[in-house]
C-alpha cells in the first residue's frame, strides 16, 4: 500500500512543484480573439494578453491605459486620442495609430459580426493623425464612448498576427499586455507567461494557468487542496465551510449586474405611480438579501450598481407595509389585488427563490402575486413583445452594465425611444428623464455627466417603473498565500498584480 | 458473414438518418429565438441580423435541413457558433478524452465486477455473497453525482491520494474512472453471479465433476466460459452507455471530454456542436452494437449468421 502511495506521489509531483498561479474558472474560454469573447472566462484570459485604450478601475473611474490622453471637439462629434509611445505587441509589431484604426474598424466590420459591435455604433470613421494620434469621427455626439473603449472587446491586438493567422488568431492571441500567450489545451488549461518586455509594472508572478472546472464544489475542493490558488463563483452552500478554512480567504466583489422586477407602466394597475411605490415599500430587501441570497449581493440604492461610471446612491425604499397599504388605498386599489409575476428559473442567482420571498412579502399588503416561470428563451421573447401584444404585468430581469458606463445602464432601459422590442420593457416614459439621458450622451465633461445621471436616476427612483431589488456579487476563494489578486466588477479575474507570500 | 455485415450496416443507415432528423428538429423547436441566445441579451437588431445570416437562421426549416444534410455528406459538420471553430475540430479535441475515460471505466468494471460476481456465485447464500450483492445494489442505485463529489471529498481533500480534477497524469484518471464505472461494475457483478449460478446447475457441469475434473477446471474452463457469453454483450452495451453517460462524471471532475463540450454547447444553444456531438455518440453506439453482435459469433460457436 505504501509503495502504491509513493508511486502515486511521484505521479502527482509535477503539478505540486510548479510555482505558477492556477485559477479555476467555470468554463474554458471559447475564443481568445477579443471582439468575439462574450463570456467572462474568455474575457478574463484576453484581458491578460491584450489591453484597451482606457481602463475602468474597480471603483468605476475611467483612466487612460494604452492611451495617454484624449480630447473631445466639434461638440462631442470628434474624439482625439494620443497614444503611449514605445509600446510593441508581443510579436514585435509596433503599437501605433495604424494599429488602433485597424482594431476599431475590425470590431465594427460586418464580416466579423462581433456581438459587441454596438459599442462603437456611433463611430463613423477612424483617422490616423500622426504615428501616435488617432481621431474618431462620430455620427452623433456620444460621450459614453470613452467608457466603451475600456471594454475588453475593444482591446488592441497585433494587426500583423491577425493578418497572418486569420481565423486561427483565436488560438494564438498577440497583444501588448503583461502576459503573453503560451499554450491552450482545449478543455484543460490556458497557460500564460510573463511579458518580460512589458511597458508597465511587471507582474510578480511569472506564470498563470487558467483551468475550466464546471462544478462549483469541485472548484472549492481544488482550492482547499491547494491544487488551484483561485476559484471563481463559489456556490453558496460551500461558503461557510471555506470561511472556516484558514488557508483560504473568501472574497466578495459587487458585480455590475442589477436585479429588478419591472412593471408594465402603461396598463392598470401599474400605470399608477402610487401602486408601484406601494410595492416598493412592501419589500424587506435586507431580509431577502440575508436569508434568500445568503448575504451575497447588495441592496440597490440606484437603478445601476456601484462601480459603473455615473453611479450615485439616490435613495432607498424603506420597508413600510403601512405606508404601502396607505398608497394602495390612495390609488383606489381594492385588496386583494391579484397580479401575475413572471420569473426566470436558474438564470440569476436564486432568482425563483427571491420571487417566492417577494410573493410572501407582498401578501402582507394584500397583493396576491401568482408566479409564472418559463424557459429562458421563451421568457426573453415574451418580455420583449411590443406593447400591444405584451401580456406581462411584472417580471424579474437582470441587467449587466457591461460597458461600465451609466448610459448603457439607463438609456436602453428608461429612454422612451427604447420601448420593447427594445430593452425598455416597462414601457416607461418620462420626458424629463428622456431629456437628461440624451444630454448626458452629449455632455463631454465627466462631472457634468455625473450630475445629469444623478438627476435622471432620482426621477426614475421616484417614478418606480421597477421594484428595485439588489445587485449581484461574486464570491471568489483565494488561497491565503496569494496576495494582490483582483476580482473586477466586470466579472474579470486579474492576476497581474498577484504574488505569492 | 459478409452478407450479414452488409445487412447490418444497411440497417444502421436509416437509424442514423433518423438521428440526424431528430437532433436537427429538437434543437430548433426548443422555445426562444436562437439568434437572440447566440448574440446575447444585449445585441442590437443589426447584430441579430448579422448572426442570423451567418448561421442561415433566416431561412426556412426545410431549407436549413437540406443545407445541413448536404454539408454533412461532404463531411462538413459546420462551425461552432461560440468558438467559430469547425465542429469536427471540436469533436476531435474532446472525443478521444471521453473514449479514454469510458475505456478506463469499463476496465474497472470488468476487472472488479466479474471477479466479485464469480466469488459470490461460488458461495451462494454465504456472508460474502450477501455483502457482494448489497454492494452491487448500492453501486447500481447510487447517483453518480453524489458518489463523485463524495469521492473527491474523501480521497482528494481528506486523504490527499488523488488530484481533485482535470486530466494529466494517470492519477487524474482513477477517481473519474471509478465513478463512471461504478454502475457498470455493480451490474456486471450481479449478472456474472446470476449466469454462473445458472450454468453451474447444468448437466454438463455435473458430468465434468463426475468425471473427476479439478474444481478449478470445472469452474474456469467449463462453467465460466459459458457464463460469460451474455456478460460480454452487456459489457459492450455498457460501453456505449458510458460514452454517452460520461456527461455528469466529466462535469464533476472537469474532464475535458465530449460531455463538457456538449453541456456548454446546449446552454449556449450552439446548434452545430450539439448536432455534431449527438451524431457522433449515436454513430459510436451503432458501431458498438455491431461489434458486439460480431463478437458474439466469435465466442459462441453455436451462433451463426447466415
Amino acid at each position: 500500500m505504501s509503495r502504491l502511495l509513493a508511486i502515486l506521489g511521484l505521479l502527482l509531483l509535477p503539478w505540486a512543484l510548479a510555482q505558477r498561479l492556477v485559477v479555476a474558472q467555470g468554463t474554458d474560454p471559447t475564443t481568445l480573439d477579443a471582439p468575439l469573447a462574450t463570456d467572462s472566462p474568455s474575457a478574463t484570459v484576453v484581458t491578460h494578453i491584450s489591453e484597451t485604450l482606457f481602463e475602468l478601475t474597480p471603483e468605476g473611474k475611467i483612466v487612460p491605459h494604452l492611451a495617454e490622453g484624449h480630447s473631445f471637439a466639434d461638440g462631442g462629434r470628434t474624439l482625439t486620442i494620443r497614444l503611449r509611445r514605445g509600446i510593441s505587441f508581443h510579436d514585435g509589431t509596433p503599437f501605433n495609430a495604424e494599429a488602433v484604426k485597424f482594431n476599431l474598424e475590425r470590431l465594427v466590420s460586418r464580416e466579423l459580426a462581433s456581438p459587441f459591435a454596438f459599442l462603437l455604433s456611433e463611430l463613423e470613421r477612424v483617422e490616423v493623425v500622426d504615428s501616435h494620434t488617432v481621431r474618431l469621427r462620430l455620427k452623433n455626439p456620444f460621450a459614453p464612448l470613452l467608457a466603451h473603449l475600456t471594454h475588453s472587446s475593444t482591446a488592441m491586438q497585433s494587426p500583423t498576427a491577425i493578418g497572418r493567422l486569420g481565423a486561427q488568431y483565436r488560438d494564438n492571441p498577440v497583444g501588448t499586455g503583461p502576459y503573453r500567450f503560451q499554450a491552450w489545451q482545449k478543455g484543460q488549461f490556458v497557460d500564460l507567461v510573463r511579458n518580460e518586455n512589458y511597458w508597465g509594472p511587471k507582474p510578480p508572478t511569472p506564470q498563470v494557468r487558467f483551468i475550466p472546472v464546471p462544478e462549483g464544489t469541485t472548484r472549492v475542493a481544488l482550492v482547499e487542496t491547494g491544487q488551484a490558488h483561485v476559484a471563481v463563483r463559489i456556490p453558496p452552500q460551500d461558503i461557510a465551510r471555506l470561511q472556516a478554512n484558514r488557508a483560504v480567504q473568501v472574497v466578495r466583489t459587487p458585480s455590475l449586474r442589477t436585479i429588478y422586477i419591472y412593471f408594465n407602466t402603461q396598463r392598470p394597475p401599474f400605470n399608477d405611480v402610487r401602486v408601484r411605490q406601494a410595492l416598493n415599500h412592501a419589500l424587506n430587501r435586507e431580509e431577502i438579501l440575508q436569508f434568500v441570497l445568503g448575504g451575497i449581493g447588495r441592496v440597490s440604492d440606484a437603478p445601476i450598481a456601484p462601480g459603473i461610471f455615473g453611479y450615485t446612491p439616490v435613495g432607498r425604499y424603506e420597508y413600510n407595509p403601512q405606508r404601502a397599504q396607505e398608497l394602495l388605498r390612495q390609488a383606489g386599489v381594492s385588496t386583494p389585488l391579484r397580479v401575475t409575476l413572471h420569473c426566470p428559473t436558474g438564470r440569476y442567482f436564486q432568482d425563483i427563490q427571491v420571487c417566492e420571498a417577494i410573493q410572501g412579502q407582498l401578501r402582507r399588503i394584500g397583493v396576491e402575486a401568482s408566479i409564472q416561470t418559463m424557459e429562458w428563451g421563451a421568457y426573453l421573447q415574451e418580455t420583449q413583445r411590443p406593447l400591444k401584444e405584451n401580456r406581462i404585468q411584472m417580471a424579474m430581469l437582470g441587467w449587466g452594465t457591461v460597458t461600465g458606463d451609466a448610459d448603457y445602464g439607463l438609456y436602453p432601459l428608461f429612454h422612451s425611444s427604447q420601448w420593447a422590442p427594445g430593452f425598455n420593457r416597462a414601457f416607461y416614459k418620462n420626458p424629463e428623464v428622456d431629456k437628461l439621458l440624451a444630454q448626458a450622451r452629449i455632455s463631454t465633461l465627466p462631472q457634468g455627466r455625473q450630475a445629469l445621471y444623478k438627476e435622471a436616476m432620482a426621477r426614475i427612483w421616484q417614478d418606480a417603473p421597477w421594484i428595485f431589488l439588489h445587485s449581484e456579487a461574486q464570491v471568489t476563494a483565494i488561497r491565503q498565500e496569494v496576495q494582490g489578486f483582483l476580482v473586477h466588477p466586470t466579472e474579470r479575474y486579474l492576476a497581474y498584480r498577484a504574488s505569492f507570500r | 458473414m459478409t452478407a450479414y455485415l452488409l445487412r447490418r450496416i444497411l440497417i444502421a443507415l436509416p437509424t442514423l438518418l433518423g438521428v440526424v432528423v431528430l437532433v436537427f428538429l429538437m434543437v430548433r423547436l426548443a422555445p426562444g429565438d436562437p439568434a437572440v441566445l447566440l448574440a446575447g441579451e444585449f445585441a442590437t437588431p443589426e447584430t441579430l441580423e448579422a448572426i442570423r445570416a451567418r448561421y442561415g437562421l433566416d431561412r426556412g426549416l426545410p431549407e436549413q435541413f437540406l443545407i445541413y444534410l448536404e454539408a454533412l455528406l461532404r463531411g462538413d459538420l459546420g462551425e461552432s457558433a461560440r468558438s467559430r471553430r469547425p465542429v469536427l475540430e471540436e469533436l476531435k479535441t474532446y472525443f478521444p478524452n471521453t473514449l479514454e475515460l469510458a475505456s478506463a471505466a469499463i476496465l474497472v468494471a470488468v476487472l472488479t465486477g466479474i471477479p466479485l460476481g464469480v466469488l459470490a456465485a461460488l458461495r451462494p447464500g454465504s456472508g460474502l455473497d450477501l455483502s457482494v450483492m448489497v454492494l452491487a445494489l448500492l453501486g447500481v442505485s447510487m447517483p453518480v453525482f453524489w458518489f463523485g463529489l463524495l469521492a473527491i471529498l474523501i480521497f482528494s481533500v481528506g486523504l490527499g491520494w488523488f488530484p481533485v480534477a482535470g486530466k494529466g497524469t494517470l492519477a487524474h484518471l482513477v477517481l473519474p474512472a471509478i465513478t463512471l464505472g461504478i454502475n457498470a461494475t455493480a451490474l456486471l457483478a450481479r449478472m456474472t453471479r446470476g449466469t454462473l449460478l445458472e450454468v453451474l446447475s447444468q448437466d454438463y457441469i455435473r458430468t465434468a465433476r463426475a468425471k473427476g475434473l479439478a474444481e478449478r477446471v470445472v469452474i474456469f474452463k467449463h462453467a465460466l466460459r459459458n457464463a460469460l457469453i451474455p456478460v460480454v454483450t452487456v459489457v459492450g452495451l455498457e460501453f456505449g452507455t458510458l460514452l454517452s453517460g460520461a456527461v455528469i462524471t466529466e462535469t464533476i471532475f472537469a474532464w475535458p471530454g465530449l460531455g463538457q463540450l456538449l453541456v456548454g454547447s446546449i446552454l449556449a444553444r450552439d446548434y452545430p456542436v450539439v448536432q455534431g456531438a449527438v451524431l457522433l455518440v449515436a454513430i459510436s453506439f451503432v458501431l458498438i452494437n455491431l461489434l458486439v453482435d460480431l463478437l458474439y459469433a466469435a465466442i459462441d460457436p453455436r451462433v451463426r449468421y447466415d
